[in-house]
C-alpha cells in the first residue's frame, strides 16, 4: 500500500492536492488515525489479501503458489456438496430469523402488557443473550445427549419419545437451528419491547375511543408503527444467523456428514481442517458478498429512517 | 373474560420463559451432582446428594485459573486498545466535518455485519509469519477491532450529546483539544465510555473463533476455547464443565445486565428514535 487509495484513483488529485486535504484536516484526521490503522489492518487488508488468494493455488500453509484465476470458483459451483450447503445456509436464516421474529414479537407484546412481574419477566427474557455464545452452545450439547441428556428426560416425563439429537441429519439441523432461535429470542424481543414503549399511549386512547378491538389495535396501529423497529432488527438477526460459526462449530461440528455445515462452518473447515485455503478464500470471498448485500440493505433502511426521523 | 386473557398472557409468557430458562436449570443441576450420578442412565431431575465440590474440583480437574487469568488479559487488553482508538476517533467523527466523514460512519455501520471468517485465513498467515499465534497480542487487537466498529458508533454518538458551550468553554480557559477530551468530553459522556468499556469486555471474553484459531497452546487458550475443547474427548466430566461454565459467565452476565439498555439502542441503531 504506498499510496492512499481512493484519493490517487479515479479523481486524479495530485500529491499536493493530498498534502493541502491533510493540512486542512490534520485534527480530526490524526484523531482517527489510530482506529483507522486498526480496521485496515485487522479488517480491510485481510479481506484485500484473502480476495488475491481465491484466484490462486496454495500451499498447506496458505502461502500463494501459482495463479489459477476462476477455478476455485468453478469447481466451487460444480460440487454438489458445496451447493446442498449454500441451500441450507439460506434456509438455516430464514427459517432461524423467521421463529426468532415471531417468538421475539410474542414475548414483547406480552411483556409490554404491563401486568405485575413483568420486570423480573423482562429480566429473565434477557439471560439467554447474557449469556456468552460458545458456553451456551456447550450446555445445549450437553442437552441433546440422547442416554444422560436433561431434554430426553423432558420429553419422556412428558410421554413424547427419546430421541438421538445429534446423530441423525435431519433431527441435528432442527436441533442446532433451535438454538440458533434459542439465543437470538432475547435480542428481538428487548428490541421488539423498546419499540412498543416508544409508541405514545394517546394513540391507543384515540383508537378505544373510536371503539377498536386489539385485533384492530394490533394490525392498524402497533403493526405499522413497528415497522421500522422490525426492518431493521430482522435484518441484523440475519445477518448474524448466517453467520454462527460458534452454535454449529460447537455443537455439531457440522456433523453428522456435513448435514448440518453452514457456508462460515464449511468454510472454517476447509481452511483450517483440510488445508485447503485457496478454495476457502474463494468461500469467503461469495460470503464477503452476500454480507455486503445484507450491508446495503442496512444501509438504505437506516437512510431512509434517518430522513423519516428528520 | 379480562381474566382469561390476563390468564392466557402469563401461560404462554411462562411456556417461553421456561423453554428460555430450562438450559440454565440443567447447567445449575448437573454442577451439582457427583461426578458417578452425572452417568446414570436415565438421568435424575434431582441430585441425590446435592454437593459442590465441583466448583472445588473443576480447578484442579482442567487448568480453569489459566484461561480465566487469559480471558482477563485478553478482555481488559481489547477493552483499553479499543478505547484508545475510539475516544478521539469518537470525537473527530461527532465534532468535525470533513470529506469522507459521511462514508466513514457508513462503513463503521457496516464493519459490524462483517464475519470473523472473513478474515481469519489472512490473519493467521500473518500472524504465523510475525510469530504471534499463542500470544495475548493476537487476540488484544483481533478483539479490539471486531468491537471497535460499535465503540466508535457509541462514542460518536454520546460526544454528540454534550453541549458545545461547554467544550467553548473550556478552550477559552486554554485547554488544548486532548486536554478537552480527556477532561470535559470523557467524564461528560461517562455512560457511553462505561459501556464501551463493559461491551469491548463482554465481546472479548465470549469470543471462540480467533481464541479457536490463534491459540494452540493449552496455556494460552481463552475460557472459551479452553471449556469446549474439553468436549472433544472420549468421555466428558460435564459436572466439572457445568460448574467451571457457569463460573466463567456469572460475572459476564452482571456485566451485561448493566449496559443491556444501552446494547439494545446501540445495536438497533435506525430502528429506534
Amino acid at each position: 500500500m504506498g499510496r492512499a487509495p481512493g484519493v490517487a484513483v479515479g479523481r486524479a488529485r495530485g500529491r499536493g492536492d493530498l498534502g493541502r486535504f491533510l493540512r486542512r484536516h490534520r485534527t480530526p484526521f490524526l484523531l482517527l488515525l489510530p482506529s483507522l490503522l486498526l480496521l485496515f489492518a485487522i479488517v480491510a487488508y485481510p479481506i484485500l489479501d484473502t480476495f488475491v488468494t481465491a484466484f490462486y493455488k496454495t500451499d498447506g500453509a496458505g502461502r500463494r503458489l501459482v495463479f489459477v484465476g476462476l477455478d476455485h470458483f468453478r469447481a466451487m459451483a460444480k460440487d454438489p456438496l458445496f451447493r446442498q450447503i449454500v441451500g441450507r445456509t439460506f434456509l438455516w436464516t430464514v427459517l432461524s430469523v423467521f421463529f426468532k421474529t415471531l417468538l421475539g414479537l410474542v414475548a414483547a407484546l406480552l411483556l409490554n402488557t404491563r401486568l405485575p412481574g413483568m420486570r423480573v419477566a423482562r429480566l429473565l427474557v434477557i439471560l439467554p443473550w447474557a449469556f456468552s455464545l460458545p458456553i451456551a452452545a456447550i450446555l445445549w450439547r450437553w442437552m441433546y445427549d440422547s442416554q444422560m441428556g436433561m431434554l430426553n428426560l423432558l420429553f419422556t416425563t412428558l410421554g413424547l419419545p427419546a430421541r438421538t439429537w445429534l446423530a441423525d441429519p435431519g433431527l441435528a439441523f432442527g436441533a442446532t437451528l433451535a438454538v440458533s432461535v434459542w439465543t437470538g429470542v432475547p435480542f428481538m424481543a428487548l428490541v421488539f419491547l423498546a419499540g412498543l414503549q416508544a409508541i405514545p399511549e394517546e394513540f391507543y386512547e384515540a383508537g378505544r375511543i373510536d371503539g377498536a378491538g386489539w385485533r384492530q389495535e394490533f394490525t392498524y396501529l402497533t403493526m405499522p408503527l413497528l415497522k421500522p423497529t422490525f426492518a431493521v432488527a430482522t435484518l441484523l438477526s440475519a445477518v448474524w444467523t448466517f453467520n454462527s460459526f460458534v452454535i454449529v462449530y460447537v455443537i455439531t461440528g457440522g456433523g453428522p456428514l456435513n448435514a448440518t455445515d453452514i457456508l462460515v462452518t464449511f468454510l472454517y473447515k476447509n481452511a483450517f481442517e483440510f488445508l485447503t485455503f485457496g478454495p476457502a478464500s474463494a468461500m469467503a470471498l461469495v460470503i464477503f458478498l452476500i454480507l455486503l448485500v445484507f450491508s446495503l440493505a442496512y444501509i438504505r433502511l437506516y437512510y431512509r429512517e434517518e430522513v423519516l426521523a428528520a | 373474560m379480562r381474566v382469561l386473557r390476563v390468564g392466557s398472557i402469563y401461560v404462554l409468557l411462562g411456556l417461553i420463559l421456561f423453554w428460555l430458562l430450562f438450559p440454565f436449570y440443567v447447567m445449575l443441576i448437573t454442577s451439582l451432582k457427583s461426578a458417578g450420578e452425572i452417568f446414570t442412565i436415565p438421568p435424575t431431575w434431582l441430585p441425590n446428594a446435592p454437593t459442590l465440590t465441583n466448583y472445588v474440583e473443576v480447578w484442579s480437574s482442567i487448568p480453569l485459573a489459566r484461561f480465566f487469568l487469559n480471558s482477563l488479559i485478553i478482555a481488559l487488553g481489547a477493552a483499553a486498545l479499543t478505547l484508545a482508538c475510539a475516544i478521539p476517533g469518537g470525537y473527530a467523527l461527532a465534532r468535525y466535518r470533513f470529506p469522507g466523514r459521511g462514508i466513514m460512519l457508513y462503513a463503521i455501520l457496516v464493519t459490524q455485519m462483517f464475519s470473523p471468517v472473513v478474515v481469519i485465513i489472512t490473519l493467521f498467515k500473518v500472524l504465523t509469519a510475525y510469530r504471534l499465534l499463542n500470544t495475548y497480542t493476537a487476540l488484544i487487537v483481533t478483539n479490539a477491532a471486531f468491537a471497535l466498529a460499535f465503540s466508535l458508533w457509541m462514542l460518536t454518538g454520546f460526544f454528540q450529546a454534550v453541549p458545545q458551550e461547554v467544550e467553548e468553554a473550556a478552550r477559552i480557559d486554554g485547554c488544548s483539544t486532548a486536554q478537552i477530551i480527556l477532561k470535559v468530553l470523557v467524564p461528560l459522556a461517562a455512560p457511553g465510555v462505561a459501556t464501551t468499556v463493559i461491551y469491548t469486555f463482554i465481546l472479548a471474553w465470549n469470543e471462540f473463533i480467533f481464541g479457536l484459531t490463534f491459540t494452540s497452546s493449552v496455556r494460552m487458550q481463552p475460557l472459551t476455547v479452553g471449556l469446549a475443547s474439553f468436549i472433544s474427548r472420549f468421555s466428558v466430566d460435564w459436572n466439572y464443565l457445568m460448574a467451571g461454565s457457569l463460573l466463567a459467565t456469572l460475572p459476564v452476565v452482571a456485566l451485561f445486565l448493566l449496559v443491556e439498555r444501552h446494547l439494545v439502542k446501540g445495536l438497533s441503531a435506525g430502528a429506534l428514535k
